[in-house]
């Protein structure tokens, strides 16, 4: 019999082409939208594994993003051409080439999470924020200073491989990973990590080990959605990847309710589209959704789907 | 006598010019139960985290089982068989119960991550084969009703419970309990002894006992070491250690001396 999650995967990855088939009836606005919808559920996503399951208070999630743009893109713009040729190569090999480099950026990504985490994650709360936003800071400087990658400039001309298919379906792969690992007894260590960790070692769990763990994926998955935001952006510059991207990321993962995904996953929705609905009043929007952010925070803490308090109380 | 489970040889930490824990000899033997007392402060709690590695001996050695506890993380110690609770609670307050348990297990896990991760066939059986064991340690616990709760929401005593159950979870060797009874009424002391009485037997467990509670402490301990600023004062039998004119200055009192001659 095949696992219940693998099923859901499945049923995932089969909408996400079923929907990439039909992509050329959906208005191409909307499927824009859609596209930047779904690269904030992967960032979220995997940020909650960080910063919502695991209790490490990250700030550096737009760095690891810009490690998994910048370095995917160095393979589909200067290696590609050498492998498909003159002539571009068949879809299928092209697909092929942004899966490898979509999957390159992701562990060049979890290499720069592992450095970063190895050192830092003794670090508690807010000392691990400022380390995470001063890695982020580092991150987006040294790609604003090596002229091979554009400098301040940034990278132009990215083949624009990244389709609404490849967006949900690596989104369904980031929620069945961080779903599948904390819904185990391993995972389960995850949780204790973040309640007590004094407690955790003492009925032992390898604390460091976890953080370490829950670090590393996160900082893959911000890579694969670095990848696929160069991808569909076809130009990448430092400054998108700046402070205010991984701040977003962040109200994401609280408004969700930490260590919530479905509800992570409804806020990263929700976040992506109220710019966007808010359009119309232009000058105004950027006040209205600051406004929105504050007045949700302010009626419901735990997290905008976070209803497991609720609950607890019946 | 056979070989000590737990033996401290001289085992001394100082922290800066205070010497917390000063040359200490202790021994617990398989399946013994053995009581640490002494005024607050004698440093009662850093030997246990001597022995559990939350700190490194300045100088002496801890050993277990025969070997050397020195270098080792916190949670490597754990898996050798040494588990403790807290003197003041530390449960895993949002996890429900039955999740404070489980991921107690995790030392006896036979997949790993990657197992969880792919879901592979082994892996349910393990799952499964976890939850029945926590929710035996429950029941044998009378701690099933709670089940589902998060284990904040207890009431205190319960609280205390669980944490024992989480710490038998490991399947240690050796339990150290840090005052179990901090809090409890002359009810719930009585019912506490009983436990741990238990829970030694039916698990075979050497147990070392850091109480104030005397009731406590004389009612099941085999053998009792005191401390007083850091230096092991005396050791011996309760009734040994209760009638130590030094253990009756530093610790007991003239009253306690008293309440045993009326009686």
């Amino acid at each position: 019999m095949i696992p219940k999650p693998y099923l859901a995967l499945l049923g995932g990855l089969l909408g996400a082409v079923a929907i990439g088939l039909f992509s050329d009836r959906i208005d191409p606005y909307f499927l824009d939208v859609l596209i930047g919808v779904g690269i904030n559920v992967i960032l979220a996503v995997s940020l909650n594994l960080v910063n919502g399951y695991t209790g490490q208070f990250s700030l550096g999630h737009a760095g690891f993003m810009a490690v998994g743009a910048y370095l995917s893109a160095t393979v589909t713009l200067f290696v590609g051409p050498k492998l498909l040729g003159a002539g571009g190569g068949s879809p299928f090999e092209q697909g092929l080439l942004f899966l490898a480099a979509l999957v390159f950026g992701g562990l060049c990504a979890a290499g720069a999470g592992l450095l970063v985490g190895i050192p830092s994650l003794r670090l508690k709360g807010d000392y691990l924020a400022i380390v995470t936003l001063g890695f982020g800071e580092i991150i987006r400087v040294i790609f604003q200073n090596v002229s091979v990658l554009g400098g301040a400039l940034g990278l132009n001309g990215l083949p624009p491989y990244t389709t609404i298919a490849w967006v949900l379906a690596f989104a369904a792969i980031t929620i069945f990973v961080v779903v599948c690992l904390v819904h185990s007894t391993y995972g389960r260590g995850f949780l204790a990590t973040h309640d007590d960790e004094i407690a955790a070692e003492a009925v032992g769990l390898n604390t460091t080990r976890y953080k370490i763990v829950a670090f590393v994926v996160g900082a893959f998955f911000a890579g694969i959605a670095g990848g696929l935001y160069g991808h569909f952006k076809q130009t990448i510059a430092p400054a998108g990847f700046d402070f205010n991207k991984s701040i977003e990321i962040v109200v994401m993962v609280i408004l969700g309710g930490m260590g919530n995904t479905p509800g992570v996953i409804l806020a990263a929705i929700l976040l992506t589209l109220l710019p966007e609905v808010l359009r119309p009043v232009a000058d105004y929007r950027m006040i209205i959704y600051s406004l929105i952010l504050i007045i949700l925070m302010i009626l419901r803490p735990q997290g905008l789907f976070n209803f497991s308090y609720r609950r607890r109380k019946a | 006598m056979s070989a000590p489970l737990l033996q401290l040889d001289r085992a001394t930490i100082r922290f800066g010019g205070l010497t917390a824990v000063n040359a200490v000899d202790l021994t617990v033997g398989p399946g013994e139960l053995v009581g640490l007392i002494g005024p607050n402060g004698a440093g009662k709690t850093t030997v246990f985290n001597l022995i559990t590695g939350v700190y490194p001996t300045t100088a002496g050695t801890v050993s277990f089982a025969g070997e050397n506890l020195a270098g080792l993380r916190v949670d490597q110690i754990v898996a050798r068989g040494i588990a403790r609770t807290f003197q003041n609670i530390r449960l895993f307050g949002r996890l429900s119960v039955f999740d404070n348990v489980r991921v107690a297990c995790n030392l006896h896990r036979e997949t790993s991550a990657a197992h969880a991760l792919l879901r592979l066939g082994a892996f349910a059986d393990d799952e499964a084969g976890i939850h029945h064991q926590a929710d035996e340690l429950l029941d044998l616990f009378n701690l099933a009703r709670f089940r589902d709760a998060p284990s904040q929401s207890l009431p205190y005593g319960e609280q205390r419970r669980l944490e024992i159950v989480r710490a038998l979870a490991t399947r240690p060797k050796l339990l150290l309990l840090d005052e179990p009874a901090a809090g409890m009424n002359p009810a719930e002391k009585v019912e506490l002894i009983q436990l741990i009485q238990k829970t030694q037997k039916q698990f075979n467990l050497s147990i070392l006992l850091v109480e104030h509670s005397m009731k406590v402490v004389m009612g099941v301990c085999q053998r009792i070491a005191v401390l007083d600023y850091g230096l092991k004062i005396a050791e011996g039998s309760p009734a040994a250690v209760q009638a130590d004119p030094k253990v009756i200055e530093a610790y007991l009192g003239e009253d306690h001396q008293k309440s045993l001659t009326h009686h």
